[in-house]
Parts: C-alpha cells; structure tokens; sequence
C-alpha cells in the first residue's frame, strides 16, 4: 500500500519499555536456575525482551518483567524460580 | 500482614483484587460477612493489563448504578473487523443498534469495583503477595505470605490466570502452552478530538476493532483496536504453543514487540494515530480455550476458585470475554458462600453448589456452546488462508487495469493463489461451523 506515514518507525524495546512505569526491587523475582529447562526461543518470545544469548548461553534480566507469566509457562519447573515480585513491587500499570 | 490494624480471623479472604475477587467481596461485605482481599500491587488495578471492551449486563447484576458510577469511557456503537494481508486491508463494519459494551482500563475498572468492596465493609490489603493456600486436614484453613499466617473459613482464589497457588495446592496442573495466549498492548495518546474526528465517532462512541492476518505472522491470533476516552489501546494476542513452534522452527521473524511496532507503523492504521506517543507498553496472558483450562474441581474444603483462575473466560477470537465472566463468577460463589453458611458452613459439599450455579448459568453455557471456535482458532487456515483469499479476491476485482474478472472468477484466482481447492477450504469451514 502506498502513503507510508512519514517519520514512523518501530520503536526499540529498551526505549518502548521506558513508557511503563516500575519500581525495580533489589532482589530479582525470577531467576534461570537450569538453563537447559528454559527454551532459548524467549529471546523472541518475551515481550520485553528480557532474555538474550550471549554466544551459547541464555541470559535474564528481571527489571523490564511484564510479569505476564510466558517464561514460566514454557519452561520445566526445575528451570527457573519464578515468582511474582513482593511489597507490590515490579510493573505500575496505568492505563492498561 | 504485619499490618496492626487487620484482625488476624476473618469470615472470608479473597485472594487478588480482580474483577473475581472483588464482585464476590463486595457482595460478601454486603451480606455481612467480614471480608479481607490480598492484593499483591500497589492498590488494586495496578497489575491488569486486557484488551479494552466490557459487557455492561452481568456486571449490573452486582452493581445496579454501573451506568452512572463506573469509570466508563465510550460505549461502543461500531464493531470492525479487519482482514490484512500484504499491505491489503478488507474491513466489516457494523454499526450497533444498542449499547451493551463500554471501553475503560482495567486499571482504572478494577480500582473501582475494589472501592466498592471496601465501601461495603471488606478490607484490603494490598502490596501482599500470597505465597500459599493453607491445609490442614485436607480442608483450607487459610493462605500464607512469606512467614505470616492468617486463617479463614473460608478462601476465594481469584488470583487470575498465572494461578500459581492453585498448582501448589494441587488443583491445576502445569500450564499447558496451547491453552494459552500471550497479549501485549500500547497504549496511545491520540487525543478525545482526534480519535473522534478520524474513526467518525461522536462524545462517548467508541469503537471495538478487531484485526486479522499476517500481522501475527502466521501464529493463530489478532490485533485488537479499542478506543479510550482519549487514548487508543492497540494490541495483539497470540497463540502461546504455535507461537512456540514457529519460533523454534525459525518461521517467527520478529520478536513479540517488534511484531506489535510493526503493526503500529502499518502503513494504513498508523494513519489513526500518526502524531501520538506511545504511552505505556505492557503485556499479560490469557486464556485460549476456557473449558480446557478449567481445573477439574472449582471447590473444595474451605474453597472456591473464581475468575480467570477457574477458566471462565470467553475467547471467539472477534471477542474476548472475560471481566463479565469473572464478575458473574464472583457473584455466584458469593451466593454460594452465603448459602453454605446458612446450611451450617463452608464444607466441601454445601459449596458444591458453586459449581452447580455455575453450570446453570449464562457463563458456564456459552464455554460450552462456542467450544468448537477453539479449534478452528488453531486452524491456520482459518488465520492465514482466510485474509489472503479474501485480500486477494478484492484486489483481482478492484485493482485490474483494463479486464475486470467476475466475482467467481477473482474469488477461483485467488483460492489457486494461495494453493487452496475452493471445496477442501469450503469443506473445512463446514466442519468448523457446524461445532461453532
Ligand atoms: C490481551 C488481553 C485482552 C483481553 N481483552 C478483554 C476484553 O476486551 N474484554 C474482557 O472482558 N476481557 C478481556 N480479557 C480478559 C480479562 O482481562 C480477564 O478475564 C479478567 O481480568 C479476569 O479477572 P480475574 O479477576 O479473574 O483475574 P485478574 O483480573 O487477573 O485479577 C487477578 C488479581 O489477583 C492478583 N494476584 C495474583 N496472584 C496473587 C497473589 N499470589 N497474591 C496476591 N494477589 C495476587 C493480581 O495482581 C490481580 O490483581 C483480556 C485479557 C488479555 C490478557
Ligand atoms: S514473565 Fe513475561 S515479561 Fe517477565 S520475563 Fe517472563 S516472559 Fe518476559
């Protein structure tokens, strides 16, 4: 389709993630604990693309959680220690 | 819960300050019972993230003066249902003779029906995370948040679809992925004038806008387009196990929210919101078939599961829908509830009543009745095949520069084009329709 709207372009997620608010705990609410139970396919999947690979090895990083539960979903139990984060901590939504 | 001023026995505690949690507390309170919600956000909203439209009837059961309290932004008077493909667009567009859904945030929704729980008399504690429904006996005596315990007779889990406690405490099992589907949503700040102006709506009209196509790159799912009162909500929700697949077979291109920007820079709907900002990016998961998610038992010694923990929520792929769902199911239990006490308690067998309800009910028959949507939403054809022929068809028969081809035609031209027999693909759709 012609008349492409000028000046639009996809926003990266690092910058996408700064429209949310959060209050990062200390502490990280999930943690990969076997790598070998938790798909590397979340370097797609997760929504804010908190999983890289670094070479061979997949990496979290908790502080731009979603807290939507995908991870935890498609990895064995043994894989990761997943919890929701305490004293209402994590994501703020606003106008969601 | 080291709060000191929260009796440490209360008549009931409802775990998550949902539309579940809070429609049965409120009719709890009402009735005199001394309720306590757990909430684990900051106040209660602040971890709901959905798509933006809610039917107003089931919920005005619980709360008569919705119309003139609730925070509703625009009720929605055009429906839209896009098929996209390839840059190609074919659009339904049904203008509503009645109003029976509104937009708002959940967010915003939530709070409100947790005011009004509170306004009756029950207590919420928020910024509580609940670690664990408590046993003993085989009966649950009450819930557990890190070291502090707090006991009821009763506990309603209305913790939402990430039910961690209720697969602790052994009444669901591991989520399985092809039950499931994953939403991510922008919200953007287009402007009350401007989203009036470009969608032709007038004060309060609002538009529901369901999408369809390779914008989800061929994983079962959509797009979804809900106006606010000066925002838009755009968003897609996809098939968590085929999402899966096609990112293990390399088919996915994109990430999850690149697949969401692209489609905010579509050539044709970004023109909606073309000067705006994205004002807050989330995600949340949901539910893709709700009888194959519903948990064997929905009551036990001591408890009720209510909500989207329980499988109630409606997903027909032109609409989601789980918050009147869920109200309605807080609002049965609460009956329930009452009803138990009134026999002597909340014993395993007078809460059997629960189910029972709720399986005469408007909520319990519509999972039933639309069953067999679920499976044609992990048909492909019905996602891929279905807006490549029809895009096709339209563009054989508007964009031809000199010979025109007949309706029959562009429709055959399209079908070899996308290597579909007309009779496998009619076929298929029979026996699809025939168990809608
Ligand atoms: C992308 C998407 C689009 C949707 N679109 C629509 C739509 O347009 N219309 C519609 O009607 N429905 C829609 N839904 C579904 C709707 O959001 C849900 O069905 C509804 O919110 C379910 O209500 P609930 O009270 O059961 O659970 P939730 O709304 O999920 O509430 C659960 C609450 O429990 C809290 N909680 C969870 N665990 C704990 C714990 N351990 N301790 C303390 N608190 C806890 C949570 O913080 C939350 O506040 C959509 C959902 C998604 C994801
Ligand atoms: S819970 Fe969701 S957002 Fe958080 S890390 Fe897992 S997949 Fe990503």
């Amino acid at each position: 389709m012609s008349g492409e709207v000028k000046g639009l372009r996809p926003i990266k997620i690092e910058d996408l993630l700064q429209r949310t608010v959060y209050d990062v705990d200390e502490e990280p609410h999930i943690e990969i604990i076997d790598e070998r139970g938790v798909p590397k396919e979340l370097v797609k999947l997760c929504p804010c693309s908190c999983y890289s690979m670094v070479g061979e090895r997949l990496l979290y990083s908790y502080e731009g959680c979603l807290e939507c539960g995908l991870c935890r979903v498609l990895s064995e139990p043994w894989g990761l220690r997943w919890e929701y984060p305490k004293s209402g901590r994590g994501v703020q939504y606003r106008f969601t | 819960m080291s709060n000191s001023n929260v009796p440490s026995k209360f008549d009931v505690v409802v775990v998550g300050a949902g539309p579940a949690g809070s429609s049965a507390a409120y009719l709890l309170a009402k009735a005199g019972f001394k309720v306590l919600i757990v909430e684990r956000g900051r106040g209660a909203g602040t971890k709901e993230l959905y798509g933006g439209k809610i039917y107003a009837p089931p919920l005005r059961e619980v709360w008569p003066n919705l119309d003139k309290e609730a925070p509703i932004h625009r009720w929605v008077t055009t429906e839209r249902l896009s098929f996209v493909w390839k840059g190609r667009v074919t659009t339904l567009d049904f203008k509503l003779g009645r109003r029976v859904a509104f937009t708002t945030y959940l967010t915003e929704m939530a709070k409100w029906m947790a005011d009004k729980a509170v306004e009756a008399g029950a207590v919420l504690v928020d910024e509580v995370r609940v670690d664990e429904i408590i046993t003993e006996g085989g009966k649950v005596i009450g819930i557990r948040s890190g070291p502090d315990k707090l006991y009821a007779d009763i506990v309603v889990d209305a913790e939402g679809v990430n039910r961690i406690l209720l697969e602790k405490l052994g009444l669901a099992e591991k989520i399985n992925p092809d039950t499931v589907a994953l939403g991510v949503k922008e919200v953007i700040n287009v402007g009350k004038k401007a989203i009036e102006e470009r969608l032709l709506l007038t004060e309060n009209e609002g538009m529901a806008w369901l999408l369809m196509g390779d914008i989800t790159q061929g994983i079962p799912g959509g797009g979804f387009i809900y106006t606010m009162k000066d925002t838009i909500a755009l968003g897609l929700v996809l098939h968590i196990g085929k999402a899966y697949e096609a990112a293990k077979s390399g088919a996915l291109k994109d990430t999850v929210p690149m697949m969401l920007e692209k489609l905010r820079v579509h050539p044709y709907f970004s023109r909606i919101w073309r000067d705006a900002d994205v004002l807050e990016y989330g995600a949340h998961m949901t539910i893709e078939g709700g009888l194959r998610y519903m948990p064997k038992k929905l009551y036990m010694n001591g408890l009720v599961v209510v909500g989207d923990a329980a499988g109630l929520l409606l997903n027909t792929g032109y609409t989601i829908r789980g918050v009147d769902f869920a109200v309605y199911s807080g609002k049965l239990a609460a009956e329930a509830i009452i009803k138990a006490f009134e026999n002597g308690g909340p014993t395993e067998e007078n809460l059997s009543l629960y189910e029972h309800m709720l399986k005469q009910s408007f909520v319990y028959k519509e999972l039933v009745k639309h069953s067999g949507i679920v499976k044609m939403m992990e048909d492909p054809t019905f996602f891929t095949k279905l807006p490549a022929i029809v895009n096709g068809m339209m563009g054989k028969l508007f964009e031809a520069d000199y010979e025109e081809p007949t309706v029959l035609e562009a429709l055959l031209e399209s079908f070899r084009e996308e290597e579909m027999s007309l009779t496998r693909f009619l076929l298929k759709m029979f026996s699809v329709v025939s168990r809608l």
